[in-house]
């Protein structure tokens, strides 16, 4: 019986190994067509009288968004979406929900059983992988121009690909430096001067490491996300930026340079001094901080909400500071952005979806999101001096990083490569590697992903 | 004569309604069989030969054929090798001990101890935990900074370990994850150990001990080749359940810390819907397959000379 | 003297290992119960309380009545998996019986394709069924999930259900032929009422293999309304936003207790039911 299961599947594998062999050929052509259809769209439609159109027959969009059903964020967008509709009786928003890392994954497999959505709210890290789908069209096309022409230019580049920006963040942060003032002043430091370079930082670390909580328990003065997520790659990689190093250059080629060494051995300084918790998630690192543990981080700005609802109290002892300088860098970090993107599925669809963007982007629905949800800073120039941020004690610190970013070559294979720098993290970290042999591995393991 | 004859169509005629309905009973499995499992798998092998990625799913374009350049990308790349090491060394490791601890529980069971049927009732309740429910409970009795293993740790090395985070470390993070799915596994193997164990035949025991074998003896030579077949069955079953985990993999490490947990599994999942390569996912799960043909089939070869029945 | 001594050693021993492995099995499912009475402040601290200092019912609370959704992926389970259950059921009676009883020359191969159809991974078909699912209209829907899972279930099924049926004599169907009944009666009236208890292992073990299910269910289902437990308790609670210890304990809680009601219900039968058939397979 055995042999036969055997045989069997032997067999299968035979038969199509000889089957597709034979079906090769007549593809190439159909690739092209695919390739033309999407730029022969765009061209056509340029300009946006779509958007001003009045939307007088029943539209029905379908929104794919992770965030609508997270604790912490649900009320806020299903009240959203609750208000946009009583405003557009006409225009149904059909959500399309999955998990975060996910989420992609889903919308690709609707559109490849030609069930395309029209707007899907994510990281602008996914812009590449939607382009690459094809999936993604240029905003200009499908939104207002006014709302296009009001995100600052160095924020809608973060967006783009080859020039072409393909959505508008709601809003963004750098990987900022959240740091605790309680945790500070026990260990007898200003905490109105947190550190400016990674030397101060590891000049005051002995003394934040010293501390305990009530519990007993140990306090870590300095946290890098390294866990294997892609967004802990996004943060590795403003590490490397704060050093004023590259991961890929303009091309999207490898280039490690003396900055991305710097780092890599900042990484394993911190790892072997203790002062890193190890291998951790961004939630963990904000469930650290939120319960005192953790002196200082690196973290989106939003990263407050998930601070605050495990310790309401944290408001109390946050507090915000541009990133650390390292090396010959001038601190500049990695822009991370909730980005709106949107596909082109037909003048009907881009109306209600430029309505509904609108609708998001709009001064009230954002101040709400900033104070109900989480303190971010806005992309809209319009806006520059919205009074809740403005006035926002946990951003006050941090306000001019934004003005200091480095854009990060956008290459399809970029959520792949992120893991790869986790991977690196781990490596002088929990591994023990040496620098050089993990950045060595770093480099074969990378090329195989980008070549 | 003549009636012989007759009888002998009438048979046939029979039989050919038998096949007809044996037909008809089995066509629905087999059908569903074929559209839902067995295409889709000939499916992946074919796209692993193929350049196929996001934008074939969406413009609906069929791969292309690439000179098995996934294959020969992952050959290169080093992370095949590692990731069938990895895949092997859990599944090896895991149903040794699943094995050894399983029949240890199932002997004291089933010699007369007290509560025998309680406990052998409330032992399995680990096995009805979804995956990915037991992955969480682990994840939070493994937690760095609170978790109990930690404190576990803690009071049995005297203080000198404060800091165990089974997960974190690259030497520990596998036994980890083996022990989640030992935890939810032991009890359905101990459960069909113990099924075995009570049909061995007392009389032959029984007859051993006059003859004076000690109870070693007796294990090696009585018990264990009367329950053969069962040891057959369970241990395979845990070699496919193994072979094929993924959720806990997923939920615990995602395949870190330095690639120390990456298998099969994850590596086939990373290829195809992190990297959206999915000729190169399909290649994976191919070799997967075949790996898990070979080792199913090596196991065979051992046990060939057990009676089945 | 010394043999009595040597036997309650032994006998401790036994008493010993059995208590270490309970432990080990047992030991994990309290700690997840106490954690969800516990507050998140509680539950982070080190070293940990063992048994919940202020006890408090808050996050069921709030699972009852914030979290309502929680029970749509809920009833979505109950209704996914018990529809998976018994159609399995339903198609695994019929094939079973067709292997087990008529030996027609295709039997082997049809065995060799189920029993092959068991080792694949789940992810070396999830693109193609996506695939499949969405031609036929089924994507994004109860049925086609139903569909997918009742596929999986099938091959193991199958061949525990025909090992049930060998366990049957002849000679029954035989002398209700020569009486005069038709085949399908037969397998009704005569030959069903045998196996129950092997229809009660495989419809359990399909129920409990269905509701475990995570892949399929967030690989086909992007309707929230429609999602199942593992998927809906990935989306909710383990994504890159929420950090709720207490809240996820109390999730596993819900989560396991009614399965196990079940399972320990319907014990009896299912593992009779599930040895008989593995140890014959």
């Amino acid at each position: 019986m055995k042999k036969r299961v055997l045989a069997l599947t032997m067999a299968l594998t035979m038969a199509f190994l000889t089957a597709c062999s034979g079906g090769g050929g007549q593809s190439g052509t159909a690739a092209d067509t695919g390739g033309g259809e999407s730029g022969g769209a765009s061209a056509e439609t340029g300009g946006n009288s779509a958007v001003d159109a009045e939307i007088t027959e029943p539209v029905t969009i379908k929104f794919a968004n992770y965030a609508v059903l997270e604790a912490g964020y649900d009320v806020y967008w299903n009240g959203l979406l609750e208000k946009f509709h009583e405003e557009n009786p006409n225009i149904t928003v059909e959500l399309v929900t999955a998990p975060y890392g996910e989420i992609v994954n889903t919308i690709i497999n609707m559109a490849g059983g030609g069930d395309k959505v029209d707007v899907i709210f994510g990281e602008n890290d996914w812009i590449p992988t939607l382009v690459d789908a094809g999936l993604a069209a240029p905003v200009e096309n499908v939104l207002s121009q006014e709302l296009v022409a009001d995100i600052y230019p160095n924020i809608l580049e973060a967006c783009s690909m080859d020039g072409v920006a393909y959505g508008v963040p709601m809003y963004i942060s750098p990987f900022l430096m959240y740091y605790n003032k309680d945790l500070f002043e026990q260990a007898g430091l200003d905490p109105n001067s947190p550190p400016t370079t990674y030397d101060e930082m590891l000049e005051i670390a002995p003394k934040l490491a010293a501390l305990t909580t009530e519990d007993g328990n140990q306090v870590y003065p300095f946290g890098l996300t390294t866990a294997s997520v892609a967004v802990s790659g996004a943060c590795l990689t403003s590490s490397v930026y704060n050093f004023g190093g590259t991961v890929l250059d303009e091309e999207g080629n490898l280039a490690i340079d003396q900055g991305f060494r710097d780092a890599v051995e900042m990484w394993k300084t911190l790892d072997d001094n203790g002062y890193n918790p190890q291998n951790s998630k961004l939630k963990d690192l904000r469930n650290l901080f939120a319960l005192g543990q953790l002196a200082m981080y690196y973290d989106q700005s939003w990263g407050y909400n998930g601070i605050s609802s495990i310790n309401p109290d944290a408001e109390s002892f946050i507090a915000s500071a541009a990133p650390l300088k390292g090396g010959d860098g001038t601190g500049e970090s990695v822009l991370q952005a909730g980005t709106l993107m949107v596909v082109d599925n037909g003048d009907a669809q881009k109306a209600a979806v430029a309505k509904l963007v609108d609708f998001i982007m709009s001064e009230e629905m954002l101040t709400e999101y900033f104070e109900t949800v989480s303190p971010a800073y806005p992309a809209r120039q319009s806006m520059a001096d919205l009074e809740v941020i403005a006035d926002s004690p946990i951003l006050a610190g941090a306000a001019d990083s934004v003005s200091n970013l480095k854009t990060v070559t956008f290459v399809p294979a970029l959520s792949d490569l992120n893991l790869e720098l986790c991977t690196l993290a781990q490596a002088v970290t929990v591994s023990g590697t040496d620098v050089d042999t993990a950045i060595a591995d770093f480099e074969t393991a990378a090329r195989g992903i980008l070549e | 004569m003549e009636k012989k004859g007759f009888m002998k169509i009438q048979m046939t005629a029979r039989q050919r309604n038998d096949r007809i309905f044996a037909g008809a009973l089995l066509l629905p499995s087999v059908l569903i069989t074929v559209v839902f499992i067995l295409i889709p798998v000939v499916d992946s092998v074919v796209k692993s030969f193929l350049d196929y990625e996001v934008r074939n799913i969406i413009s609906g374009t069929p791969g292309e054929w690439n000179n098995f350049d996934n294959y020969i990308r992952l050959f290169r790349n080093g992370r095949l090798g590692m990731s069938i090491v990895n895949t092997l060394a859990f599944v090896v490791g895991v149903v040794v001990v699943q094995f050894l601890l399983g029949m240890a529980l199932a002997l004291i069971l089933n010699s007369n101890i007290k509560f025998a049927r309680f406990v052998r009732s409330i032992m399995m309740a680990p096995w009805v935990v979804p995956t990915i429910i037991s992955g969480l409970i682990w994840m939070w009795l493994y937690q760095p900074q609170y978790g109990l293993l930690k404190y576990l740790i803690q009071i049995f090395t005297g203080g000198s370990v404060t800091d165990f985070a089974i997960l974190n470390n690259p030497q520990t993070a596998m036994l980890g994850i083996a022990i989640a799915a030992l935890w939810k596994q032991i009890p359905l193997t101990t459960l069909l150990l113990v099924s075995g164990l009570t049909n061995v035949s007392e009389d032959l025991l029984e007859a051993a001990t006059i003859d004076g074998a000690g109870s070693v003896r007796k294990f090696f030579s009585i018990t264990i080749p009367s329950i053969m077949s069962v040891i057959k069955i369970t241990v395979s079953m845990s070699i496919i359940e193994n072979f094929k985990q993924f959720p806990l993999f997923w939920t615990m490490t995602g395949g870190g810390p330095d690639n120390s947990t990456t298998t099969l599994a994850i590596l086939s999942y990373r290829e195809a819907f992190v990297s959206n390569n999915f000729g190169s996912g399909a290649a994976v799960t191919t070799i997967w397959m075949l790996l898990m043909i070979v080792v199913i089939f090596v196991y065979n070869r051992i046990f060939r000379n057990v009676d089945m029945n | 003297m010394k043999a009595k001594y040597k036997r309650i050693l032994v006998g401790m021993l036994k008493y010993a290992i059995l208590l270490v492995i309970l432990l080990f099995l047992l030991f994990p499912l309290y700690w997840v119960l106490i954690t969800s009475f516990k507050t998140n402040m509680e539950a982070y601290r080190f070293p940990p309380t063992m048994i919940p200092e202020a006890p408090t019912a808050s996050s069921y609370v709030s699972l009852f009545t914030v979290d309502n959704f929680f029970f749509t992926y809920y009833i979505n389970n109950f209704i996914v998996a018990g529809s998976t259950a018994v159609i399995t059921l339903v198609l695994a009676i019929m094939s079973g019986y067709a292997l087990s009883r008529f030996k027609i020359a295709w039997n082997r191969w049809i065995v060799a394709a189920f029993l092959s159809a068991q080792m694949f991974p789940i992810i070396s078909r999830m693109i193609s069924l996506y695939d499949l699912l969405g031609k036929i209209h089924l994507i994004n829907t109860r049925a086609g999930l139903i569909l997918a899972l009742t596929a999986a279930m099938l091959p193991f099924t199958i061949t525990l259900m025909a090992s049930f049926f060998d366990g049957i004599p002849r000679e029954l169907e035989e002398a209700a032929i020569v009486d005069g009944a038709g085949r399908i009666q037969t397998l009704l009236r005569i030959i069903m009422p045998l196996v129950k208890s092997g229809m009660v292992a495989v419809g359990i073990y399909a129920f409990l293999m269905t509701w475990d299910d995570y892949l399929h269910a967030v690989t086909l289902i992007q309707n929230d309304s429609l999602r199942t437990l593992s998927a809906g308790v990935a989306l909710r609670y383990l994504g890159e936003l929420s950090y709720d210890w207490s809240k996820v304990n109390t999730i596993s809680v819900v989560g396991i207790l009614p399965i196990m009601l079940i399972f320990f219900f319907f014990q009896k039968y299912m593992i009779k039911g599930l040895v008989a058939g593995a140890v014959k397979g």
